[in-house]
C-alpha cells in the first residue's frame, strides 16, 4: 500500500447479548482510498460503522485515525477530526433548508461554541461559510433546492443532502451506510456520479456499506466481506467477488 | 430487625396502592405508547365518586363497584377515544402536555360534577377500618391496612391470570411488543390496546379508591403525590416489566415507612421521605432508557405528520433561504437583512400583520398601564410581565430545545428567595438581588443538567419533576431558602435616586427585565446557537455526526434557562412583596408548562401572551364565584384536548388565519387590476336589464 494508513481498526468485537454482532474484525483505509464493505443482512455492516464512529463502544478492539487512538473520542470529537458519515435511515434535521442543513454542519465543524460571539452580533454566517455551503451545493447539485425545507425533498435528494452534511467538515473519511437503499435506478447512478467527482475534488477517503454491487464497483477499489460478524474475505473488488466462499455466503450457490 | 420489621410492615399498603399505579402506568405506556400522567386525576375521581355515594347512603361495596367498574374504565376509554389514541406516535412534549393538563383540570371539572366535596372522612372498601383483625409477628394490622393488601393482591392475580391463560392477554402482551406486527398478524391492535386502558384505569380507580382513607380529608394533591410514587414505581419496572413495577411500588412503600421510622423527625426526615421518588428516580432513569426497545417494524413507518413530528418549536428566524429557493445563498442572506420590515405602515401591515398587530397591541397596553388604568389591573399586569419572563425560559428550553422540564417553577422560587433573603440578611439591593437569584438558578440549573441531561423527552421529564419535589420538601422549607410557610420578603428595588417602589416605576422596570430577557432570547434562537438547536431538535444522531457537542449544548441552555427563570422568580416576588413555597410548588410547573405549550412555544409573543393569559386565569379564579372558577378550569382541560389538533400553539393558529386572510385579500386585489374581472357571467333567468351592478355595466 502506498498511501499512509488513515484508519486503522484492529480487532474489533461487540457483542449484544448473547449474539456476536462483531468478532474481531479488523479493517484499514489508506488516505483517498475508497472501501467497500458488503455482506448479507445481519452481518454487522452497520455495527461495525457504529464502533468505527463511536455510536457503540466495542468490546474489544482500537480504532486508529490519521495516526492517533480515537477508541476514547465521543462521536463529536471524531466528527471534527475529520470523519463524516451518512445513516442508514435517514437522519435530516427536520424544518430546516438544505442551505441551513450545510451550513450548521459548517459553523460545527469550524470548532468552538461561540457563544458571545453568537450573543453579541447575532452569529450571522462569514462569507467565507456560506461560500463553501455554496461551494458543496454546486458539487451535489442541489443550488435550486437551498431553500426548500428537507421534508418536502424526495429520498434521492435527501440522500444528497445528507451526504453534503457529513462532507462540510471537510472530512478526509466518509463513511456512506447504504446510501442507496430506497433509491431508483436513476438516483443510485446519479449518486454514484457525484461520489465520483466528490472524490476526485476532495480526495476524500470513502468507507462504504451497500447492497448495490454497481455502486460498490464504480466506487471503490477495495473490498470487505463480512458474515456473521466475520471478515469473510477482503482485496480487490473482481478478485472477491469470485471467491467462491463470498459468492456462496452472500450472492447465492446458484450464480 | 424486628425494629424493621416494625416499620417495614406498616408500609405494605401504601406499597400496594403504589404498586398498582406503577403496573397501570406500566400497561398504558407499553400498550398506546403514552405516559398518562393524568392517572393522578383518574384515580381522584373515582375516589371521589366513591366517597360521594357512600357519603348518601349508598352500602361501601356497591359504591366501590361504581367508582372501580363503571367511572374507572368509562373515564379511561373516553380520554384514550378523544386524546391519547390521537398521540400515540406524537412527539414527547405533545403526549406530556395534555396529560399534564388533565391532570390539572380533571378534579376540578369531577368537583364540578360532584357538586360538592364530600364531607366524610372517606371509609375503608370493607370491614372496619379502625379495628385490629390480626397481628403480624407484633404489628397490629388494621381492617384498612388488610383491606387494602388483600384486594390488591386479588387484582395482581387476576391480572397475572388474564396474561397468562387468556387469548386476549396473548394479544395484549403482542401489542406491547409491536402495534404494526400484531396488525399484521389479523388482530385489530385498537381493541387490544382498548381493552389495556380499561385495565389500567381500573387500576388506577383502585388505587384511588383504596388509597382516600388513608388520608381525612379528599384533597386532588395527595393524589398527585400518588402519581409520583407511581411514576418512580413505573421506572423501577423500566418503563417495560409489570412484575419489576409492582415490586418497586411494592418496596417504595416499604421503604418510605422505613426512612421515615430511622431518621429523627424534624425538617430533613419530613422531606427525604417525599423525596426518595427523586432518589429512585436519578437512579433507575439511566437504566430505563437503554432498556427500550425499539419497534421492529419502525424503520417501515410512513411519514409521519406535522402533529407527530412535533413541529413545535422555535422558528429561528436565521432560516437562511426562502422557500421560493435560492440561487446564491451569500446574496440572499443580504437581501434578507436588508428585507427587514422597515418600510412603510401598509407594506408591512400586508408583509407580517400578526407581528405589527402583537407590537401596536404591546405599545397600546403600555400606554394605558401608564396612564389610566386602575391600580389592581396594573398588578395583574405587572404580574404577567413577571410570568412572562418565566415563560421565556421555557421558549428557550422547550421550544429552542426541545427539552421538557416541570421545574421551573422551582429555579423561579430560587432566584426569588435569594433575591429576598440577601436584600434581608446582607442589604444587598434587589436588583443586583435579582442578577444573584438568576445566576444561583442558573447554578443550580448545571447541578440538575449534569445528572439528568443524558436522558431526553420522558425521561427528562420526569427526572425535573422528581427535582422539583425535592427542592419543594427539602430546599423550600428551609428558613435559609424558602423559610416555609411563611416565606420571605422580597422588597421593591431602588437604583440610587429613583426608587422602583412605586406601581408605575416598578412596572416600567419590569418592562425592562422583560426586554432584555427577551433579547437573550431572541439573541440565542435567531443566531448560531439556535440553527445548532434546531438540528439538535431535527435529530440528536446527526447533530452529534457533524460536530455538534449536544450535551455540552443541553447543560448551556438549561442553565441559561434556569437563570431566566430565576430572574421572573425575583421580579415576581418584588412585586408581591413577598414570596413563600406555594407560590412555585411543584404543580405549577405543570401548569407553566401546558399553559405556553398551548399558547405557543414558536415564538416570544408566545411567551408574553402566555404570561398575560396566566395571570387572568388566576384573577378569574380567585375573583369569580367558585361555581365559575371551576368553568377556567373546565376551559384549560378543553385547551388540553385542543392541544393535540394544533401543537404549534394558539397563536400560531390565529396568525396562520389572519396571514391567509390577506394573503386572499391581495390576491384578489392583484386579480381586480385593471385589466381583471371580465364581464358578470349573467344567470340565466335573471335579465341584463334589471342589474345595475355598476362593475358588470362598466366591465359590459
Amino acid at each position: 500500500m502506498t498511501a499512509p494508513a488513515l484508519l486503522v481498526a484492529t480487532g474489533i468485537t461487540k457483542q449484544f447479548g448473547g449474539i456476536l454482532a462483531l468478532d474481531h474484525v479488523s479493517l484499514d483505509v489508506a488516505a483517498g482510498e475508497a472501501v467497500g464493505v458488503v455482506g448479507p443482512n445481519g452481518a454487522g455492516k452497520t455495527t461495525l460503522f457504529n464502533c468505527l464512529f463511536g455510536l457503540d463502544d466495542p468490546d474489544e478492539g482500537s480504532v486508529v485515525f490519521d495516526g492517533r487512538s480515537i477508541d476514547r473520542l465521543p462521536v463529536w470529537k471524531r466528527s471534527r477530526l475529520g470523519i463524516g458519515r451518512t445513516f442508514q435511515r435517514m437522519e435530516l434535521f427536520e424544518g430546516m433548508t438544505v442551505a441551513d442543513h450545510l451550513l450548521v454542519a459548517e459553523q460545527a465543524a469550524s470548532g468552538t461554541f461561540r457563544i458571545w460571539r453568537d450573543l453579541l452580533h447575532r452569529g450571522g454566517p462569514t462569507p467565507a461559510e456560506l461560500h463553501h455551503v455554496e461551494e458543496v451545493l454546486g458539487l451535489l447539485g442541489l443550488v435550486e433546492l437551498a431553500g426548500r425545507p428537507v421534508d418536502t425533498l424526495d429520498l434521492g435528494h435527501g440522500r444528497l443532502v445528507e451526504l453534503g452534511r457529513a462532507m462540510m467538515g471537510r472530512p478526509r473519511l466518509l463513511m456512506l451506510d447504504e446510501p442507496s437503499s430506497g433509491l431508483d435506478a436513476e438516483d443510485t447512478s446519479r449518486l454514484a456520479r457525484i461520489l465520483g467527482e466528490t472524490r476526485r475534488s476532495t480526495g476524500v477517503a470513502v468507507v462504504l456499506v451497500e447492497h448495490d454491487l454497481a455502486l460498490v464497483e464504480a466506487t471503490v477499489d477495495r473490498l470487505y466481506v463480512l458474515n456473521f460478524g466475520k471478515v469473510l474475505a477482503s482485496g480487490g473488488v473482481d478478485e472477491v467477488l469470485a471467491d467462491p466462499e463470498v459468492r456462496r455466503a452472500y450472492l447465492g450457490t446458484t450464480a | 430487625m424486628s425494629q424493621f420489621f416494625n416499620y417495614a410492615v406498616p408500609g405494605v399498603p401504601f406499597g400496594c396502592v403504589f404498586a398498582l399505579m406503577s403496573v397501570g402506568l406500566v400497561l398504558t405506556y407499553k400498550a398506546s405508547g403514552v405516559f398518562n400522567l393524568a392517572f393522578g386525576a383518574q384515580a381522584f375521581v373515582s375516589a371521589l365518586a366513591y366517597v360521594s355515594l357512600v357519603q348518601d347512603g349508598w352500602p361501601r361495596w356497591a359504591a366501590t363497584v361504581i367508582a372501580v367498574a363503571v367511572i374507572g374504565p368509562v373515564v379511561g376509554i373516553v380520554l384514550d377515544r378523544l386524546l391519547f389514541r390521537r398521540i400515540r406516535t406524537a412527539s414527547p412534549l405533545v403526549k406530556l402536555v395534555p396529560s399534564l393538563g388533565l391532570l390539572v383540570a380533571l378534579p376540578q371539572v369531577a368537583l364540578i360534577i360532584a357538586g360538592s366535596t364530600p364531607t366524610i372522612p372517606p371509609p375503608a372498601i370493607v370491614g372496619d377500618a379502625q379495628r385490629v383483625y390480626l397481628h403480624v409477628g407484633s404489628v397490629p394490622i388494621s381492617g384498612l391496612e388488610l383491606s387494602i393488601s388483600v384486594s390488591t393482591v386479588v387484582v395482581v392475580s387476576v391480572l397475572v391470570a388474564l396474561f397468562r391463560f387468556t387469548p386476549v392477554g396473548l394479544e395484549m402482551r403482542a401489542v406491547v411488543e409491536s402495534p404494526r406486527m400484531t396488525e399484521l398478524a389479523g388482530i385489530n391492535a385498537g381493541r387490544v390496546s382498548a381493552f389495556a386502558w380499561i385495565l389500567s384505569s381500573m387500576m388506577a380507580a383502585l388505587a384511588g379508591v383504596l388509597l382516600s382513607p388513608l388520608y381525612s380529608q379528599l384533597d386532588p394533591q395527595n393524589f398527585t403525590v400518588l402519581l409520583v410514587w407511581g411514576v418512580a414505581g413505573a421506572v423501577i419496572g423500566r418503563f417495560s416489566s409489570l412484575p419489576l413495577a409492582l415490586l418497586g411500588g411494592l418496596g417504595l412503600g416499604v421503604a418510605q415507612q422505613v426512612v421515615a421510622g430511622y431518621l429523627p423527625a424534624g425538617v430533613i426526615a419530613n422531606g427525604l421521605r417525599p423525596s426518595l421518588p427523586f432518589v429512585v428516580l436519578l437512579v433507575f432513569l439511566p437504566l430505563a432508557r437503554q432498556r427500550q426497545v425499539a419497534d421492529p417494524l419502525a424503520g417501515c413507518d410512513p411519514p409521519s405528520s406535522a402533529v407527530e413530528r412535533g413541529t413545535t418549536g422555535y422558528r429561528s428566524a436565521s432560516t437562511l433561504a426562502t422557500s421560493e429557493g435560492s440561487v446564491h445563498t451569500v446574496g440572499l442572506w443580504h437581501q434578507r437583512l436588508e428585507a427587514r420590515p422597515r418600510g412603510r405602515m401598509t407594506g408591512l401591515l400586508a408583509r407580517r400583520p400578526t407581528a405589527t398587530f402583537s407590537w401596536v397591541a404591546a405599545v397600546v397596553a403600555v400606554a394605558s398601564a401608564l396612564t389610566w388604568v386602575p391600580p389592581d389591573w396594573l398588578l395583574t399586569m405587572n404580574q404577567g410581565v413577571a410570568f412572562a419572563v418565566i415563560f421565556l425560559s421555557l421558549t428557550l428550553l422547550t421550544g429552542m430545545s426541545g427539552q421538557i422540564s416541570l421545574c421551573q417553577a422551582t429555579f423561579a422560587g430560587l432566584g426569588g428567595f435569594m433575591a429576598g433573603q440577601l436584600a434581608n440578611h446582607f442589604g444587598l439591593p434587589v436588583v443586583l438581588g435579582m442578577v444573584a437569584g438568576g445566576l444561583l438558578a442558573g447554578a443550580l440549573g448545571v447541578l440538575v443538567a449534569v445528572p439528568t441531561l443524558r436522558l431526553a423527552g420522558l425521561p427528562l421529564a420526569l427526572a425535573t419533576l422528581a427535582f422539583a419535589l425535592l427542592a419543594d420538601n427539602i430546599l423550600f422549607p428551609n428558613s435559609w431558602i424558602g423559610n416555609g410557610a411563611s416565606g420571605v420578603t422580597v422588597p421593591r428595588p431602588s437604583a440610587g435616586p429613583v426608587s422602583f417602589a412605586a406601581a408605575k416605576p416598578f412596572f416600567v422596570l419590569s418592562l425592562g427585565v422583560l426586554a432584555v430577557a427577551a433579547g437573550i432570547v431572541k439573541l440565542v434562537g435567531d443566531g448560531t446557537l439556535g440553527r445548532y438547536l434546531s438540528a439538535v431538535r431535527g435529530s440528536e444522531l446527526a447533530a452529534n455526526s457533524v460536530g455538534i457537542d449536544v450535551y455540552r449544548l443541553r447543560v448551556l441552555v438549561f442553565a441559561l434557562s434556569a437563570a431566566l427563570a430565576g430572574v421572573g422568580g425575583a421580579l415576581f416576588g418584588s412585586l408581591e412583596g413577598s414570596l413563600s413555597a406555594n407560590d412555585f410548588g411543584y404543580q405549577i410547573s405543570a401548569v407553566l408548562l401546558v399553559v405556553v405549550a398551548i399558547v405557543g412555544l414558536g415564538s416570544i409573543t408566545g411567551a408574553v401572551v402566555a404570561g398575560v393569559v396566566y395571570t387572568t386565569l388566576q384573577v378569574a379564579v380567585t375573583s369569580l364565584p367558585a361555581r365559575f372558577a371551576g368553568l377556567v378550569a373546565v376551559l384549560f382541560g378543553l385547551a388540553t384536548l385542543s392541544y393535540t389538533r394544533h401543537p404549534e400553539g394558539f397563536l400560531d393558529v390565529l396568525s396562520g388565519r389572519v396571514q391567509s386572510v390577506v394573503a386572499e385579500r391581495r390576491a384578489r386585489r392583484l386579480e381586480g387590476g385593471p385589466t381583471g374581472s371580465g364581464p358578470r357571467p349573467a344567470l340565466p333567468g335573471v335579465g341584463a336589464t334589471k342589474d345595475a351592478d355598476p362593475v358588470a355595466e362598466g366591465a359590459g
